[in-house]
């Protein structure tokens, strides 16, 4: 427990050098195959097993304090556990297993290292043995930090997943970066918090401080709660604050307070009913969500979105009904720059296309001919054959039939001993091509494609302008004072402005044109 | 990202006709959008971005067109018009109980409350262009008196159609979003940030400078690069290095405190730069609450300098917003002036704004949330950061958040920085005495060299350290070439990401982690690797049968992502007839994985076939 509350910093956005205990860690069991695992502190025996706790794969079984402390990315040796005998809870003397020599070095010291960090680190308690892990003869797997991507393909679903395709081109559009502020209603199973979190961190924020962050809301109690308990495993306390409440009439904000947004994300069913709590103003009494609410606050009606910058919002919807409803209000409500827009995303996997008469039968080797020169080589092959044999004089039926055989008998270990060479010499690697070498590379679509996740719309809602704004913008920067004429400015214009700028700059160095940029740049950002 | 257009801020004005046009507003000019008509530039300082304005009529005594901000109900007039339309009509058929029924042989013709066709089915339309009354001639003269910005002619050209009546509600719609689209004078006007400017450059400008990266493959390569803010910034203790003092004065890399670097191989003229920047928050300059009160103050003190010449104004501008500025080379020659010359007038006005200068040898760079761009030329090519303000050639540059968190090296200096001249030359030394002696230029010149000889040695070493965080690719070089250099740079789990615009240059690397090449890798058969070490296993240099170490990535995987763009209206919602073709774009990933010493197999699934192939049973993951 000293380690989550020294440690602050989320694994999902500083893991560190190394596996931490009391962690969270992703193992890649195969490359589409996750399994998230809080590694544990080996303290003494753990459900049965002397190892402490253990995961069992169809890989094999990779006791915790293997994965301890270990550089992130590492491969891991698959360790002989005793899963048969620890249902009947018999007593075994761990001393004489731990005797026994590991085989695999790399991580027979690492193991030694995390027993004794896990002795002292439960110094009251008479530290109990915990069996030395041995490795297997064979499998493995890798540990990974945690991040958005890995968490989302090994998350447990308790909604349809926001995944990355969509999540990454969602982010972008809405301009979620570090120090945004978020509003996410509908966290689901949380894909969507992990990587909006991940987007709008830039520190975690201390009193008073207006840092990154995402304001989540679940409507769903039992969600609410597995959610709220995931956040704070994952060490994203003060960077996620999730709610619990029905966003159609419950609005935004947050204990009374705006969250001031400055992008928004509702993977609701029905986003039109939340979007009048997302408006500049109160929202109008015709839309009639919006009643309930207003009756609840008699008083002023606070906006939860930033006053001061335009609004990106995305929905996220799987039917069009929704989205053409979706957009109406939307148009309603004043948002712009309103578009829909779909993902398809394909994965595609590679590998290499053997095909040829004289390949070896291995798996996956298409066993016909390459090209055209082939084929025409083994029919000639054959013809010759028939030729050969038609042109023999037939003594008698009984002669045929073994000269026959004994004819079909040679060609065919002919044709062996010819085609039959590249098979072994590759496999020796020394003359010809490696095996994985052979044929033609290709890429094709993964077998199962998902054809359909949702419709996305964007939207922005500009900051609101009042006639105040504008006259004071009028003062600052009154107009009439038209120098030159910047744009689409016909070729003519062009010309005589360059003309002018060349004489300008005719003596001067290029020193002194450098110079002028940079002052131009200053300008700029300053 | 700023709030409000600010002056000198380079935005995108997006026009009716669906173009763009990208440009530095500068106050005090006229802002010219070509047959849409021009524009005071101050009419849009420092006023909110998103909104769309109009052009309006010039008035009797003013020679420039006001603006006016359309509002939003008055932008989806005819969509609100169509929605309410057919709502109507529905209750009252409904009351009637008559069912629409498409028996009358107009298929979807539109029929008001008095039983007038308002729109017809296709059937009797007849395909002729010149349905026009209005003559070319009149359109300009029209266009010309331009009232009511462009709204008359669109008016005026729909009311001569001849045929207008035949046209279904569709065909109607379509006619009249064409001639919206070319008299209307209207426009809005976006912030230039990633999304906009790499969609601009995509779809308007030149495609292939920027490699055709869609905007989808931005957020890919960024989400699988795993970039995003590497921690608060730390910087390295100016060692107050005396100018006698040679290399032995340089700080050392510590590389206890590197966290949150990304390594990047950039041809994209700076967009993936940009777009790692904009994730790790150093891409844009200040906040807004701050630069609001400075360049309030700024102003302040600007009209109280009045007096001074302008130029002097303007220096002192320069030196007021930028304290950090004495880090960058080459500004010296203007600084020594500065400095030495005690007798003008600006030198005594802030003697509080001159802080200790920072020895040579201090590191300008933070030691996290950092960017280092390794490029092929000279020179790296990050043109496309201008347009954010920060130009990556200019020696005396204004304070941006990029300055301190971009390092450049190009690969010789990675790979063999002995015999890089900058790199291994040791820096000049001079005493004091002799410093002073010489003239103001060449002491500029010799602190600019020392500067630069510790600015390139930290990135070197540093560099050279590795276990960064991430690698992000998109370039034109062959990716395993680039691989074969940096995976050993990389940070155990690590994330690789490379972006191509074809798919065949990524199969190739992925198939260099192809399952039977890692298998025969670990089975211990290769006569090449035996007996090296892990050490010289992860700088394994190559060879035809193994280009890469197959086990220094897992995970491997190669994908592509499009997103097919909608139009939604009242009854008409269909995907776009048109988009973009060209390069799909396809992105690598990979984790960078730690492999375990010795021969190693994947858990028994081929039991059957044990007997021949213990050594090169596949490994599975």
């Amino acid at each position: 427990m000293a380690t989550t509350t020294r440690n602050k910093v989320s694994p999902f956005l500083d893991p560190g050098p190394r596996t931490k205990a009391n962690s969270l860690a992703i193992l890649q069991l195969s490359r589409d195959n996750l399994l998230p695992v809080y590694l544990q502190p080996p303290t003494g025996e753990h459900d049965g097993y002397a190892e402490g706790a253990v995961v069992n794969t169809r890989y094999g079984s990779f006791p915790h304090s293997t994965m301890l402390n270990v550089p992130w990315g590492s491969q891991i040796r698959a360790s002989k556990v005793d899963t048969g005998s620890r249902g009947r809870k018999r007593k075994r003397e761990s001393g004489v297993d731990a005797c026994r020599e590991a085989t695999g070095a790399g991580e027979k010291d690492d193991g030694k290292d995390n027993e004794d960090s896990a002795a002292t680190a439960v110094n009251g308690e008479s530290a109990p043995a915990v069996k030395q892990a041995v490795a297997d003869t064979s499998g493995f797997i890798h540990i990974l930090p945690p991040t958005p991507e890995l968490w989302t393909t090994s998350l447990p679903h308790r909604t349809q997943v926001v995944y990355t395709p969509d999540y990454s081109y969602i982010l972008h559009r809405i301009r979620a970066r570090p120090g945004s502020v978020l509003i996410e209603a509908g966290a689901g199973s949380g894909s969507f918090t992990h990587a909006s979190v991940r987007a709008v961190y830039n520190g975690y924020p201390t009193e008073g401080q207006r840092k990154g962050k995402v304001y989540s809301f679940e409507f769903h109690e039992q969600r609410y709660h597995k959610m709220k308990k995931e956040l704070s495993d994952h060490g994203l306390d003060g960077l996620v604050q999730l709610t619990h409440r029905d966003v159609y009439s419950g609005g935004f904000l947050v204990d009374g307070k705006s969250p001031e947004a400055d992008a928004v994300f509702l993977d609701l069913p029905a986003p039109w009913e939340a979007l009048p709590n997302l408006s500049r103003r109160k929202p109008q009494t015709s839309l009639d969500t919006g009643d309930a609410a207003a009756e609840n606050e008699q008083t002023e009606w606070v906006s939860p979105l930033n006053p001061k910058k335009s609004v990106y919002l995305c929905t996220f919807s799987p039917c069009i009904e929704q989205v053409t409803r979706t957009v109406s209000v939307m148009r309603r409500l004043g948002w712009v720059d309103i578009d829909m827009v779909e993902i398809a995303n394909r994965k595609l996997h590679t590998s290499r296309e053997r095909v040829g008469l004289n390949l070896n039968f291995d798996r996956g080797v298409n066993n016909s001919p390459r090209d055209v020169e082939e084929a025409l080589a083994r029919l000639e092959e054959i013809e010759s054959r028939f030729r050969e044999h038609a042109a023999k004089p037939r003594d008698g039926d009984e002669d045929m039939d073994s000269a026959d055989e004994g004819d079909m008998q040679s060609s065919a270990k002919q044709s062996i001993a010819t085609h039959g060479n590249p098979g072994p010499s590759a496999d020796e690697g020394s003359s010809g091509t490696a095996p994985w070498m052979e044929g033609r590379l290709i890429t094709r679509g993964e077998p199962e494609i998902k054809t359909h996740t949702s419709y996305l719309v964007f939207a922005v809602l500009p900051m609101e302008w009042s006639e105040g704004d504008e006259a004071a913008a009028a003062a600052k920067y009154p107009v009439g004072k038209e120098q030159k004429v910047i744009g689409a400015v016909d070729k003519a214009a062009r010309k005589q402005e360059r003309r002018e700028q060349l004489q300008k700059q005719q003596g001067n160095s290029r020193k002194a044109r450098r110079k002028e940029r940079d002052e131009k740049l200053g300008e700029a950002s300053g | 990202m700023q709030s409000v257009i600010r002056p000198n801020a380079w935005v995108a004005l997006k026009l009716p006709s669906g173009s763009t046009k990208v440009l530095q507003i500068a106050p005090n000019t006229t802002i010219s959008l070509g047959k849409y008509g021009s524009f005071p530039a101050n009419l849009i300082i420092g006023r909110p971005y998103h909104l769309t304005f109009e052009l309006q009529d010039k008035l009797p005594d003013e020679n420039f067109s006001r603006l006016r901000i359309v509002p939003t109900s008055e932008l989806y007039a005819e969509v609100f018009a169509e929605e309410t339309a057919p709502e109507c009509a529905t209750p009252a058929t409904g009351a009637n109980d008559t069912v629409i029924s498409a028996t009358d042989g107009e298929e979807f013709s539109l029929v008001d409350e008095k039983g007038n066709v308002v729109a017809r089915s296709n059937r009797e339309i007849i395909d002729d262009n010149a349905r026009q009354t209005l003559t070319q001639e009149e359109i300009e003269e029209l266009k010309r008196e331009g009232n009511n910005a462009g709204k008359d002619v669109i008016a005026k050209l729909l009311l001569s159609h001849t045929a207008l009546d035949q046209k279904t509600s569709f065909s109607l719609a379509k006619y009249k979003l064409l001639k919206t689209k070319k008299y209307i004078r209207r426009f809005q006007v976006l912030p230039i940030d990633v999304a906009n400017f790499a969609q601009w450059q995509l779809e308007e400008r030149d495609a292939s400078k920027i490699m055709d990266m869609r905007a989808e493959m931005i957020g890919l390569v960024g989400c699988w690069g795993n970039v995003h803010y590497g921690g608060d910034d730390v910087l390295l203790e100016d060692p107050k290095a005396a100018v006698a003092q040679g290399e032995e004065a340089c700080v050392p890399v510590d590389e206890g405190l590197l966290r949150g670097r990304w390594l990047v191989v950039d041809d994209t003229c700076g967009l993936l730069v940009a777009a790692m920047a904009e994730r790790m928050g150093v891409l844009y300059d200040n906040e807004d609450a701050e630069t609001e009160g400075k360049t309030e103050e700024q102003n302040k003190d600007t009209e109280e300098q009045t007096a001074a010449t302008p130029e002097e104004t303007h220096r002192a501008n320069v030196n007021e917003t930028q304290p950090g500025k004495a880090t960058q080379e080459g500004g010296d020659i203007e600084m020594t002036d500065v400095q030495n010359a005690p007798t003008k007038p600006q030198a005594e006005k802030k003697p509080k704004q001159q802080k200790p200068r920072p020895s040579d040898f201090a590191i300008p760079y933070s030691q996290t949330n950092t960017i280092t761009v390794i490029h092929g030329a000279s020179q790296p090519n990050l043109s496309l950061l201008n347009y954010w303000g920060f130009d990556i050639t200019s020696p005396n540059h204004p304070p941006h958040p990029l300055h301190n968190h971009l390092l450049t090296l190009t690969w010789l200096q990675l790979l063999k920085p002995e015999l890089d001249a900058s790199y291994s030359t040791p820096p000049l030394t001079a005493s004091p005495e002799t410093l002073a002696s010489w003239k103001p230029s060449r002491r500029g010149n010799f602190h600019r060299k020392r500067r630069r000889y510790a600015r390139i040695r930290h990135i070197v070493d540093s560099t050279r350290a590795g276990n960064f965080s991430g690698l992000v690719c998109a370039s034109t070089m062959d990716p395993i070439s680039i691989l074969r250099h940096t995976l050993p740079l990389l940070a155990g789990g690590a994330p690789v990401a490379i972006y191509s615009p074809s798919v065949e240059a990524l199969a190739a690397v992925a198939d260099c982690f192809s399952v039977p090449r890692r298998t025969a890798w670990v089975s211990g058969n290769v006569p090449e690797i035996e007996g090296l070490s892990t050490e010289e296993l992860e700088r394994w240099p190559g060879n035809e049968r193994f280009p890469l170490n197959p086990t220094l990535l897992h995970g491997v995987s190669i994908q592509t992502s499009r997103a097919r763009r909608w139009q939604v209206l009242p009854g008409r919602t269909h995907p776009l007839m048109t988009e973009r073709g060209g390069a799909d774009g396809y992105v690598f990933t990979a984790w960078r994985a730690k492999p375990a010493e010795g021969k190693i197999a994947a858990k028994g699934k081929f039991k059957r076939r044990k007997v021949e192939s213990e050594a090169a049973t596949p490994a599975s993951a």
